[in-house]
């Protein structure tokens, strides 16, 4: 196929595929709270209803920064739908995206002159200490694998069987990460109610379709890294599975578990971190 | 907003030309790369702020001078 339209053809999968899992998210959210909930297309309608709603940009914004950043939030994952599905090269090029990601948080939220823009712009520094160090879960797979490319992970795996067994812990590491980055989730300090949207509340209009149209985006990508990694070479139906299998989970977490407050936010996925990098490594010097 | 307008559709015109040029012609992988990691994001934004509704006459000045509530 055509580079350009397989890149056009997994930027177009991941933004669906993404959106209904954020809906079927908030509906199993819904369910275990008793609730009717809203249907799974929700999220994909308001994506879109965005872009045809009215927009102003407030007179404290950062210009032309407060838009580019949004640009720059579609740009990164779109590279990581590059790196991934399209060319499945390294994870550290991942790493770097996700990096980016912080930094966007972060700028999105400085950028729009809001003070719970402001408050999301350092409680994002604040949980990039935290979350950078779940993605050392990188060095344990290198340690195992002694490859960084996901092609080759995925040659390990048709080999020696799926990661998520030989490295559990790194799984989990992996998996609390997932879980941070997930709407109403007990780590999603920088969108917590208590500040309104975040980093997002001054994101209105077309702007905060295009944001939801990235985090989609960066939702698919974050699962179908998981997925290949730790479960290995999947067909079309594995993936999506494993998606909704995932999306289930993290729902009923987050449907049981208060938003953290930022220290213990922190101080929770840091402990899992130590955990993983430490558990991980006595298992395969014992194993 | 006019200049909003104009610079919306020229990104736009942009970006699709681009999209359409790496389909059609098959430039090198790197080249993709870069029009699909900067145009694909100009195109949804700058497709965003064509389609994006407006602010009627008459409410254009209501929309300026609401008193800031403030921070």
């Amino acid at each position: 196929m055509n580079l350009m339209a397989n890149i056009l053809l997994n930027v177009l999968i991941a933004f669906l595929i993404g959106s209904l899992l954020f809906g079927l998210q908030r509906k199993v959210m819904a369910r275990i709270q008793t609730r009717p909930g809203p249907p799974i297309i929700q999220h994909l309608l308001h994506t879109l209803k965005f872009f045809i709603k009215e927009s102003s940009f407030p007179y404290t914004a950062a210009m032309p920064f407060y838009i580019a950043i949004a640009s720059m939030l579609c740009a990164i994952w779109v590279s990581a739908v590059i790196v991934g599905p399209v060319i499945e090269g390294s994870l550290l090029l991942f790493f770097g995206i996700y990096a980016l990601q912080k930094i966007v948080e972060h700028n999105a939220g400085s950028s729009s002159g809001s003070p719970y823009g402001k408050l999301s712009c350092v409680r994002a520094v604040f949980s990039a200490a935290a979350e950078v160090p779940l993605f050392a879960v990188l060095v344990i797979i290198y340690l195992q694998t002694q490859t960084m490319v996901i092609s080759d992970i995925i040659n390990y795996q048709a080999v020696n069987g799926p990661l998520i067994f030989t490295i559990p812990l790194a799984a989990l590491m992996f998996f609390v990460l997932i879980l941070s980055k997930s709407p109403y989730s007990p780590f999603a300090i920088t969108k917590g109610k208590d500040i309104v949207s975040g980093y997002e509340t001054e994101h209105f209009g077309v702007l905060r379709g295009y944001l939801m149209i990235s985090e989609s985006i960066a939702w698919y990508m974050l699962l179908w890294v998981f997925l290949t990694v730790f479960i290995g070479p999947l067909g079309i139906l594995g993936y999506l599975v494993g998606m909704v299998a995932i999306s289930v989970l993290i729902a009923f977490i987050n449907s049981i578990t208060p938003l953290l407050n930022p220290n213990h936010s922190i101080m929770v996925q840091i402990t899992f971190a130590f955990i993983g990098i430490v558990g991980s490594l006595v298992l395969m010097l014992v194993m | 907003m006019t200049t909003l307008k104009v610079s919306s559709y020229a990104i736009f015109l942009l970006s699709i030309s681009g999209i359409i040029y790496a389909l059609l012609f098959n430039p090198a992988d790197w080249i993709v790369y870069a029009i699909s990691i900067v145009l694909i994001p100009t195109f949804i934004l700058s497709l965003g702020l064509i389609l994006m509704a407006q602010v009627k006459k008459e409410e254009e000045d209501e929309r300026r001078n609401e008193p800031f509530i403030g921070y």
